[in-house]
């Protein structure tokens, strides 16, 4: 079943859909003007084409007044509250962002139904809330890494000969993170092709590392919010991704990728095994923009040595500031953005659900497609073993200072004990700075 | 009542002065009492608690930060010695052109009309180890068989960075060592070559402290940009990795917009202007000193 097919069964499916959405009175909001800041790119412009609708409907008029990447309005956010101008009321947020901002958002339960809220993935809200307060509703762009392998590589007689005869075991794509680390070194063939890449600075390291951590049977933090990472655990989650670096089974320069130069790393066919973001599974299966179109499989991603799958996972969302003079409209447009119907037609791009009937519905109709169901079934059993990011104000703040060390450590300029010892003590003092205990 | 009659010159001079103080000065006196604050952006009452020098005496004893301070001292002694030798290069080869002068002027300040963002870009697509058009045409010639990781090593991330810092800036030395060259007067040059000079010792005693004023000012505007470096590192390389290529205002930066850190961020800034502070006077100095040697101080 071919992409529009899956859309036009999906819309079909969303128009049959009783949409039990926080009802709005026709003409409820006459005269109502929300200003939004939005998080903006081609991706996100569907949905907000249903804007037009729920204006319609109410009354409303719904000003975007930004548009920006989400570490863009992230500084817009920051600067909008040093500066008292919140005159805005619904902003884009994400989980990993929510909780720098504890005074912003305004609690949504008491604008919501029970029921309306149970419609959603029940660990998608509890990612969305600070405390009791629910501060945003999911949207349809759940992320969860599942691994995607090349296919080939594992097809391939001499591979599956050579790997037999060096580990006494089958050639395929791996479980654990121990064999997966075995296999990224086994396939490198530096500087052409490389068995595996990460994300090496920013936040974006410190999340993967923090997944690390679970998946070896620790924590990044305590419950009292000390650093728990200096452990044994994070001292093996450390070592991973040292000894690939080490072993030169990722590419020299992995310590400056981010998200994108992964996403084109293994959409050039350089890379065996990438673990990676939902997003990114039409891609790389699209003759257009992969050279590894047609090759690409997807798992669930590896556990760790103590039986833990990774799952950082994030998603985005909207939510209504606290200053809004309206948020029985700015409640109204948030659950209208996120309802049963908006999410199925963002899903029908790709991008990963929050609510659990869309969930069944994009499933039933990718039936037909073979790698779709297959992204599909793997990301469903990723999305049941995520996790959200440390809910602590200081979660950016502290992986500005946990990055460095882990980097200093994959390029040998500390050992794994001196970096992970470094990081503890900064983010202990400044968890303390900031009066946390 | 008597009125009360401000002097002419004040009266005329209120609408420049309500605007400077509005733009200039209130900011930096509100930036400098913050300082002495926990103020972070997203708790505004933050701003109202008095904490002293703490965070003055924070940025003292914190070794990433004098790291920063030092290899940001280490970019402007290198980075300006090398667009000042490759800029008065530059201006005395174009200095002899006798057909196209002005064209190849124009070409010349082609480099000043980027963004330093778009430089930060385009340098840092050039040197991406996996991808980057240095590692392949090295790769495609034979000359190296491995990805060479220019933005991950230290020295070499330093070399890319002073090599597209130098990239931009070195024609803002050659215009400016171009002007002092025009403004040269012939009869020196003429009576060297009469006396039998060489060309080595007409350009050491003659073109050069001629133009040695120019090139003062040039390292004066200069110092000021390096000192604060933020655009093409903060693209490049974004201070790392493993902070191999911190600068202080990529770590002012981080500390004042992404950890929301403004008053320790403000109070780093005022110690680093120290920087800024000692090469101007220091540039100013040397430029009065050169002026004086061709008898035009004042």
């Amino acid at each position: 079943m071919n992409k529009r097919t899956l859309k036009a069964l999906l819309s079909a499916t969303a128009c049959a859909a009783a949409i039990s959405a926080v009802p709005a009175n026709a003409g409820e909001f006459d005269g109502v003007t929300l200003q939004a800041k939005l998080i903006g790119g081609q991706q996100y412009e569907a949905l907000y084409a249903r804007i037009a609708e729920w204006e319609a409907e109410t009354g409303a008029t719904v000003d975007i007044i930004s548009k920006k990447n989400h570490f863009e309005l992230d500084k817009e956010f920051k600067s909008d509250m040093a500066a008292g101008t919140l005159g805005w009321c619904v902003g884009s947020n994400h989980s990993s962002f929510a909780s720098q901002y504890p005074s912003l958002y305004t609690d949504l339960t008491p604008y919501l139904t029970p029921e309306f809220i149970a419609e959603y993935v029940p660990s998608n809200i509890a990612a969305s809330k600070i405390g009791d307060a629910l501060v945003m509703l999911p949207r349809a762009q759940f992320d969860v890494s599942a691994l995607y392998y090349l296919k080939s590589v594992y097809a391939d007689e001499a591979n599956q000969a050579a790997y037999k005869e060096k580990t006494g075991r089958d050639l395929t794509p791996p479980d654990t993170w121990d064999e997966y680390k075995e296999q990224a070194i086994f396939f490198t063939d530096a500087p052409n092709f490389y068995g595996t890449q990460y994300a090496g600075k920013d936040e974006a390291i410190v999340g993967r590392f923090y997944e690390m951590v679970v998946a070896e049977g620790g924590q990044l933090f305590n419950d009292d919010w000390t650093p728990a990472f200096n452990s044994d655990a994070g001292k093996r989650a450390l070592a991973w991704f040292v000894d690939l670096y080490e072993a030169g089974a990722v590419p020299p320069g992995t310590t400056s990728y981010l998200w994108d130069d992964l996403g084109a790393g293994f959409a050039s066919g350089s890379i065996a095994l990438n673990l990676d973001w939902p997003g990114w599974a039409g891609y790389f299966n699209d003759p257009e923009s992969s050279k590894a179109a047609g090759d690409v499989g997807v798992i669930v991603q590896p556990q760790g040595s103590a039986g833990i799958r990774t799952g950082w996972s994030g998603h985005h969302g909207f939510s209504v500031t606290e200053t809004c003079d309206n948020k029985e409209a700015g409640a109204s447009l948030v659950a209208f953005l996120t309802n049963e119907e908006s999410q199925t037609l963002e899903s029908s791009a790709g991008p990963l659900p929050t609510r659990t009937a869309v969930w069944e519905t994009v499933v039933a109709a990718a039936k037909d497609d073979p790698y779709q169901a297959e992204v599909l079934t793997a990301f469903q059993a990723a999305a049941s073993h995520a996790f959200p990011a440390p809910q602590t104000p200081y979660w950016i703040e502290a992986t500005n200072l946990i990055y460095p060390e882990l980097q200093a450590a994959i390029l040998g300029d500390k050992t794994i004990d001196e970096a992970l010892e470094t990081a503890s003590e900064a983010v202990d003092e400044m968890m303390q700075e900031n009066g946390v205990y | 009542m008597p009125r009360i009659k401000l002097p002419t010159w004040f009266v005329l001079l209120l609408p420049a002065i309500i605007i400077l103080a509005s733009v200039v000065l209130v900011p930096l006196l509100l930036s400098l009492y913050s300082s002495f604050t926990p103020y972070r952006l997203t708790r505004p009452e933050t701003l109202w608690k008095w904490i002293g020098t703490y965070n003055y005496q924070k940025a003292m004893g914190d070794w990433n930060f004098w790291v920063a301070f030092g290899r940001t001292i280490l970019l402007l002694t290198v980075a300006l010695n090398l667009e000042m030798i490759l800029g008065l290069g530059l201006a005395l080869l174009v200095n002899r052109v006798t057909y196209g002068q002005r064209a190849l002027r124009t070409f010349m300040m082609f480099p000043m009309m980027f963004s330093p963002i778009l430089v930060g870009f385009q340098f840092k697509f050039i040197f991406n180890d996996n991808v980057g058009l240095v590692n392949s045409a090295l790769q495609s010639l034979g000359l190296s068989d491995t990805a060479i990781p220019w933005l991950v090593d230290g020295k070499l991330a330093f070399f890319a960075i002073v090599f597209a810092e130098t990239w931009m800036s070195t024609s803002v030395f050659a215009i400016l060592i171009l002007a002092g060259l025009y403004a040269i007067p012939s009869d020196p040059m003429e009576a060297a070559k009469v006396d039998g000079c060489t060309p080595w010792q007409t350009f050491r005693h003659i073109t050069l402290p001629f133009i040695m004023p120019f090139i003062y000012i040039a390292l004066a505007i200069r110092s000021l940009d390096v000192a604060r470096a933020y655009d093409i590192v903060q693209i490049m390389t974004n201070g790392g990795p493993a902070r191999r290529t911190e600068l202080l205002w990529t770590l002012i930066g981080r500390t004042g917009y992404v950890d929301a850190k403004m008053g320790y961020a403000n109070a780093m800034g005022y110690i680093s202007i120290i920087l800024a502070v000692f090469f101007t006077v220091y540039f100013f100095n040397k430029l009065n000193a050169a002026r004086s040697e061709l008898g035009m101080a004042g």
